[in-house]
């Protein structure tokens, strides 16, 4: 049976160690987030997500969602769970206190995400996807509607979804079919089928509020002529409570790989009311606004399951006795632990590199969200929401694939073990695989990052990035014992201002080579942003690590990716550098 | 021999003839009827922007004075224009008591718009028919090139051509003749087009974005569409010029079905709103916060709302595709083809009634109306069977020149030489005045000498190569870079004499391309861009260095690298309307491919200057750190950026001719320029600039940021470390510049300058 404990400490290093707390300290109303106000907040999360969530992890998988006349019944345990959760605030954690929220940054937030992707993913998707719909009312939905459902969705007593893909329309969502017309008192009557809904029926509230993207009547062709609306599954009666019934029903559930606990629903809303939220055509701005937070939350998921599999390959490897390792006997038993392999331990420390690198490199994204949207002064506000939406692509793809290769390799650790459903290697495998998928695909990402992030503004998103790296490789040029750290991560970052000036170049003249060299590129620039990480935290546990075994093990795993990992930028280069000739040139029909 | 002139009503029109005049150098006496009126008008242009006058100091050219007391101030001029109120029995009364006066010889003109010739004669002696034409001005008449004329059929032919003469050479203008008709060319087609534009605006519900964004761009029509050039003009113009040509056009002129007179107009009018002049017309600005929020007219309503960026299929498929617009079947698509067919048809019909050939008719829409393509060139973008067939399908006539072209186009090349199709259903070639020479009838011709994506080399006769850059802008990039370096070596090796830097886009270059430099300093790649920088000191001194004579010539603007280039030339003949500058100031940088230092040496060499070290390094200090450009050629003659034996042409036809003559003139013994050693004020001179940057700082006419770039400038011109009693060689001054260059370049608020510049084209004051 697979266990899972809250890597507190590292997260503490993390935050308190390798992040800026002093700018999140300066943003107005985090002058008091102190480690000491932070800890019992992420030392509770880790105990409700090790205690409560964690155990209903498998039994949800083999259990699984139900659906019986119109109705979706979540897996056992899953409603009282989710009323703990509620109960124990943790909907309202990153919330605005006007309307019943606890106003944690993002920053912090992040880490209990975190921890709740890898104990429960399934279930987290329920809570995360009503916060979702929170941040959407919030930022666009009128006062009047704001008042009226953003405290039943911060106390989490009602859930939320959003309705995007189509049976015909998916990564382009211009080619969405679902109508709205007006009324003629304010409301709208909805009318289409929206796919792949998460959360879109279920049991564990009184109420679902659907954000829904539709057309207008007299809305131009594509993606400037979508709206975003407010459908609830019951409409608010008078006192609050939820009263007739609205026609939108779910017409089925997906049979899925992965996150089998989660509903995924096929939603028919038949002249369903609904409120515009935002302005009009402009539904799909509006949901751009809160992409970046989503994609991070998605990114956190590979993270999370990461995590997970990463502690329990490694128990078993201490536990598991195989053969002598090369090099002498480990110990008196009639054979080593895995452990002692050396591919074994490539394997670990791969996975520890890839987690402990992202999980920090979330926290800087997470940070510069929580200026982005706090910070006082404009131009400091714009600076990180520039750094943010740089590294948005970059980190939901990184995160994801490394969630997927992570837990594939934590399963291969296990060897045939791994494969057998008891052990829960192979839920990992299945539940991460969505992450790459979902909330635009990682090849769509790495579009985003080469023909938009790179190019707007002239690259001024890129100085988010590059200024800031090359002034800390400039910092420590005469460092001698960082030299095995640094030099590295020039090396890199020559590569990845080389590929950058290439493509941009490239692209110019034909958006297709860009295009053609996306994805490796956007593995290129995370491999060069996990290498600032891990020669930021040499830096930081040098000067502990003769005394604290913590920090040795930092700086032993910053080695380790020096050397292992990052000379994939070098074969990275070269295939980016190679153009995109033979994507182009083998013929269609060959295919 | 026109050496002095009148010019009676001091209009916008009246005054602004009168100002380019003495541009020319010409005395110029302006009268008005309403006394005083003449003297506050050249008052008003010499505050007015964009200025009428080249340089303050030609306005002592103009006589100002009142019609009743100083008629008589007419009897010595060669050449009087009337530009007052437009009525025939006021404009035949005063040419009348003209004839009292003018000597003998002179010549009459009229600057109507819309009235035709013959209405102004009638009556009058056979000494004023002989010597009266029409002269039609657009406005600003400084800046727009086109002079359209109607010699009548009493008009003294010599009469007729020492004006065309005149205005070609000494006024710059290309003129166009013109039939005796209403409107003659340019207002004869625009106002139709804007009638059209109009009104099927308002029959397909467009909003005025949106017919700005259809009947802008795709048509080649500058961006402020139609209600935007109606706001420019003014909106109560409108039905003045209708109904003044109602009464000569025509009957059955197309003009009269598609001229409506639209009731927002005319509620526009009567509530004032009658464009920027009124602070407010189709456009307008509302504060809002700290800042001002664009608003457009809703042509339903009549009121105001936020401006919005246009949405249509149409526009987003086929922006730069005018047939495939005008195919589309979304509004966009159906006003396009609207305009289009009203429009090109109209003007299809009126040849030759208006005008001999099709290419008048393009020469005057592109001048009068800065289209980028005439009516005829359109014609053969969307296809001539093509407008013929829609035209058809519309049930609409064909006009007789449109059948007749058929299938073919209205222009074609024939021996390398451009033809239009003529009235008569042959092609003739298109005639150029004497003495002109235009690249783009040497480029039809011929293969370049040499070529890249950036720039050309091309063979303009005689030994002489023209250099032509054709990035966006005139930009310079490294292929500008090395396509000079490719000139310099084929003059080294002998095989060509001489070299004119020119090219006949809008502007000769508007100096680097920002956008890469941006994107690579965003990058943090400095290597790359010091290589840059030093690149284009290198490819500079070798043009100063070469062993044959290099010429500049440049219109329009020549700024930052642009300028600098014209700084290493051994002359400079430049167009009139030249607007020189080094601005990279404005961009929180220094010049660096030879600006500071051939600037400095300029000057140093100024024997007018007062002696010393300092004078030199102050004079261009502050010209490059307060980023002044010149207003025209004249001007950046007088601030040094021109040299006093520098050559000014008024005509842009003539520019490259009279540069070609001026670069053959100096093949003869030719050398190259010595090395020059300056001697420079050192760390004390730099002391005291910054003590003056502080005062300006002071009364807050220098930002912090500006400090800090006037400290590197000054560091630069002030010689860095050196000692007044050393010699400096000039080298040392490019690599201070670049040094300079490059730690601004690292500087957050110069980024935030290059990007603001980039994106709104407007200077940021951080």
């Amino acid at each position: 049976m697979p266990s899972y404990t809250a890597p507190l400490r590292d997260m503490q290093f993390a935050l308190y160690e390798m992040s800026d707390t002093a700018a999140l300290r300066a943003l107005p109303g985090c002058d008091d987030l102190s480690p000491d106000a932070i800890d019992p907040v992420l030392e509770a999360a880790g105990v409700f997500c090790a205690e409560m969530l964690f155990p209903l992890n498998r039994s949800g998988d083999e259990e699984g969602c139900r659906f019986e006349n119109g109705v979706v019944h979540t897996p056992k345990g899953f409603p009282e769970a989710y009323r703990a959760f509620c109960d124990g605030g943790w909907t309202a954690l990153g919330c605005d206190p006007a309307y019943g929220g606890q106003g944690l940054p993002h920053s912090i937030g992040l880490l209990v995400q975190e921890m709740i992707c890898s104990s429960n993913l399934s279930f987290g998707m329920y809570p995360g996807l009503g916060h979702g719909a929170y941040a959407a009312l919030h930022r666009h939905g009128t006062q009047e509607l704001r008042n009226l459902y953003l405290p039943k969705l911060v106390s989490g007593e009602w859930a939320g979804t959003m309705c995007l893909t189509e049976p015909q329309s998916g990564t382009d969502l211009g080619l969405i079919r679902t109508r709205a017309e007006p009324v003629g008192d304010g409301s709208y009557r909805v009318t289409g089928t929206k796919i792949f809904i998460s959360g879109g029926e279920h049991d564990l509230t009184g109420n679902i509020l659907h954000l829904v993207l539709a057309k207008l009547p007299d809305a131009p062709s594509g993606t400037r002529g979508i709206s975003l609306f407010l459908v609830p599954k019951f409409l608010p009666a008078d006192d609050g409570r939820p009263g007739a019934r609205n026609a939108v029903a779910c017409g089925a559930i997906e049979h899925k790989m992965g996150i089998k606990a989660s509903s995924t629903c096929v939603m028919n809303f038949d002249g369903a009311q609904g409120w515009l939220v935002g302005e009009p055509n402009r539904g799909l701005s509006a949901m751009f606004t809160m992409m970046n937070e989503a994609r991070l939350g998605v990114a956190i998921q590979g993270l999370g399951l990461a995590e997970v599999s990463y502690q329990n390959a490694v128990a078993y490897a201490r536990e598991r006795l195989q053969g002598r390792a090369p090099g002498g006997a480990h110990g008196k038993g009639p054979a080593d632990p895995i452990l002692a392999h050396p591919d074994v331990r490539r394997m670990l420390l791969t996975m520890r590199a890839m987690a402990e690198g992202c999980r920090v490199l979330g926290v800087w994204t997470a940070l510069q969200q929580d200026i982005a949207t706090r910070h006082p002064d404009p131009a400091r506000r714009q600076e990180a929401d520039d750094f943010v939406a740089l590294l948005t692509p970059v980190v939901k793809a990184l995160f994801t694939d490394m969630g997927w290769e992570s837990t594939a390799t934590g399963m291969q650790v296990l060897g045939g073990h791994g494969y057998i459903r008891e052990w829960g290697m192979e839920q990992y495998v299945r539940d991460a695989r969505i992450a790459q998928i979902y909330e635009g695909t990682n090849g769509i990402q790495a579009l985003d990052l080469v023909g938009r992030k790179m190019s707007v503004h002239a690259g001024r998103y890129l100085r988010r990035f590059f200024h800031p790296l090359l002034a800390f490789i400039e910092a420590h040029e005469g460092n001698a014992a960082l030299a095995e750290f640094v030099q590295p991560l020039a090396k890199a970052f020559s590569r990845l201002q080389q590929c950058t000036a290439e493509l941009a170049r490239r692209g110019l003249a034909d958006p297709t080579e860009a295009a053609a060299g996306a994805t490796d590129y956007l593995r290129l620039f995370g491999l060069t942003a996990l290498a600032w990480v891990w020669a930021r935290a040499a830096e930081v546990a040098l000067p502990h690590a003769p005394t604290d075994a913590f920090y040795r093990a930092k700086v032993a795993t910053a080695r380790f990716y020096m050397q292992k990992i990052l000379p994939q930028t070098g074969a990275l280069t070269s295939s980016i550098l190679a153009g995109g000739g033979a994507l182009r040139q083998f013929e269609d029909a060959a295919f | 021999m026109i050496r002095r002139v009148g010019v009676i009503g001091a209009g916008v029109m009246g005054a602004g003839i009168a100002a380019h005049v003495a541009n020319a150098g010409v005395p110029v006496v302006l009268l008005d009827i309403v006394p005083g009126a003449a003297s506050r008008a050249v008052e008003t242009m010499l505050k007015a922007e964009p200025a009428p006058f080249m340089h303050p100091r030609r306005a002592r050219l103009v006589e100002a004075g009142d019609l009743d007391a100083d008629i008589g101030k007419l009897a010595d001029c060669d050449w009087i224009i009337e530009a007052i109120i437009e009525r025939p029995d006021a404009k035949r009364a005063l040419y009348a008591r003209l004839e009292a006066v003018r000597q003998d010889g002179s010549i009459v003109s009229s600057n109507t718009s819309t009235i035709p010739l013959a209405a102004l004669t009638g009556g009058l002696p056979a000494r004023f028919a002989a010597d009266f034409l029409v002269t039609h001005f657009f406005n600003p008449p400084r800046y727009m090139r086109l002079l359209e004329v109607v010699a009548g059929a009493t008009t003294r032919p010599e009469a007729a051509a020492a004006i065309r003469d005149f205005a070609d050479h000494a006024l710059g203008k290309t003129v166009i003749d013109c039939a005796d008709s209403p409107g003659f060319i340019a207002n004869r087609i625009g106002t139709l087009w804007i009638a059209a534009a109009i009104r099927h605006a308002v029959d397909l519900s467009l909003t005025v974005e949106e017919a700005d964004a259809v009947a802008g761009r795709p048509f080649g029509v500058p961006s402020t569409g139609i209600f935007g050039l109606m706001d420019l003009v003014g909106i109560d113009i409108t039905p003045h010029v209708a109904h003044s040509l109602f009464v000569s056009l025509p009957p059955g002129d197309a003009y009269r079905d598609v001229y409506r007179d639209e009731p927002i107009i005319t509620r526009l009018i009567a509530e004032g709103r009658t464009g920027r002049k009124a602070k407010g017309g189709f456009y307008s600005m509302r504060r809002k916060g700290d800042g001002r929020e664009k608003l457009s007219l809703d042509l339903v309503t009549g009121e105001y709302r936020s401006r919005r960026k246009p949405a249509l299929d149409s526009l987003d498929a086929h922006g730069s595709d005018l047939r495939a617009l005008a195919e589309h079947p979304d509004r966009g698509g159906r006003y396009a083809r609207a305009v289009l067919l009203d429009t090109l048809s109209y003007a299809a019909s009126l040849v030759p009634a208006i005008a001999g050939t099709v290419d008048a008719v393009d020469t005057a829409m592109r001048l009068g109306y800065a289209w980028k393509w005439g009516p005829f060139e359109l014609i053969d973008r969307v296809g001539a069977a093509w407008l013929a067939e829609a035209l058809r399908a519309a049930g609409r006539p064909v006009p007789g020149l449109l059948a007749r072209v058929g299938g073919r186009k209205f222009y074609r090349l024939h021996d390398g030489k451009l033809q239009a199709f003529a009235p008569d259903g042959e092609y003739r070639d298109v005639a150029r005045p004497e003495g002109v020479l235009l690249l783009e009838d040497i480029k039809r011709d011929g293969k370049p000498l040499a070529r890249n994506a950036s720039a050309s080399l091309w063979d303009i006769g005689d030994g002489v190569a023209c250099l032509e850059f054709h990035t966006k802008s005139n930009a310079f990039d490294p292929l500008v870079m090395a396509m000079l370096g490719r000139a310099v070596a084929l003059g080294t090796e002998g095989r060509i004499r001489a070299l004119v830097v020119h090219n006949e886009g809008r502007n000769f270059s508007v100096g680097a391309n920002l956008g890469l430099a941006l994107f690579a300093a965003n990058i943090a790649a400095w290597g790359e861009i010091e290589g840059l920088v030093e690149a284009g000191q290198k490819a500079f001194r070798a043009v100063r260095a070469a062993p044959f004579p290099v010429v500049g010539a440049p219109s329009g603007m020549a700024l930052g690298a642009g300028c600098e280039l014209l700084l290493h030339c051994d002359a400079v003949q430049a167009h009139a309307e030249t607007y020189m500058g080094l601005v990279e100031a404005g961009v929180g940088l220094i010049p660096a491919w030879g600006g500071c230092a051939s600037l400095l040496a300029r000057f140093a060499a100024d024997k007018r200057a007062p002696k010393g070290p300092m004078p030199p390094v102050a004079r261009a200090f502050e010209m490059i750190a307060t980023a002044q450009v010149s207003k025209s050629a004249a001007e950046a003659q007088e601030m040094g950026l021109l040299r006093a034996n520098d050559g000014i042409t008024a005509n842009r036809d003539r520019l490259l001719a009279d540069a070609k003559a001026r670069a053959l003139a100096l093949v003869e013994g030719y050398a190259p320029p010595e090395p020059v050693t300056l001697r420079l004020p050192g760390p004390a001179g730099r002391a005291a600039l910054a003590l003056a940057v502080q005062g300006f700082v002071g009364s807050g006419r220098a930002t912090p940021h500006d400090v800090v770039v006037s400290d590197r400038l000054a560091e630069t011109l002030t010689g860095g470390a050196t000692d007044p009693i050393d010699a400096t060689p000039l080298d040392r001054i490019y690599d201070l510049e670049r040094h300079a260059f490059m730690a601004l370049l690292r500087q957050p608020a110069t980024l935030a300058r290059i990007e603001h510049m980039l994106e709104t084209g407007k200077p940021l004051r951080n």
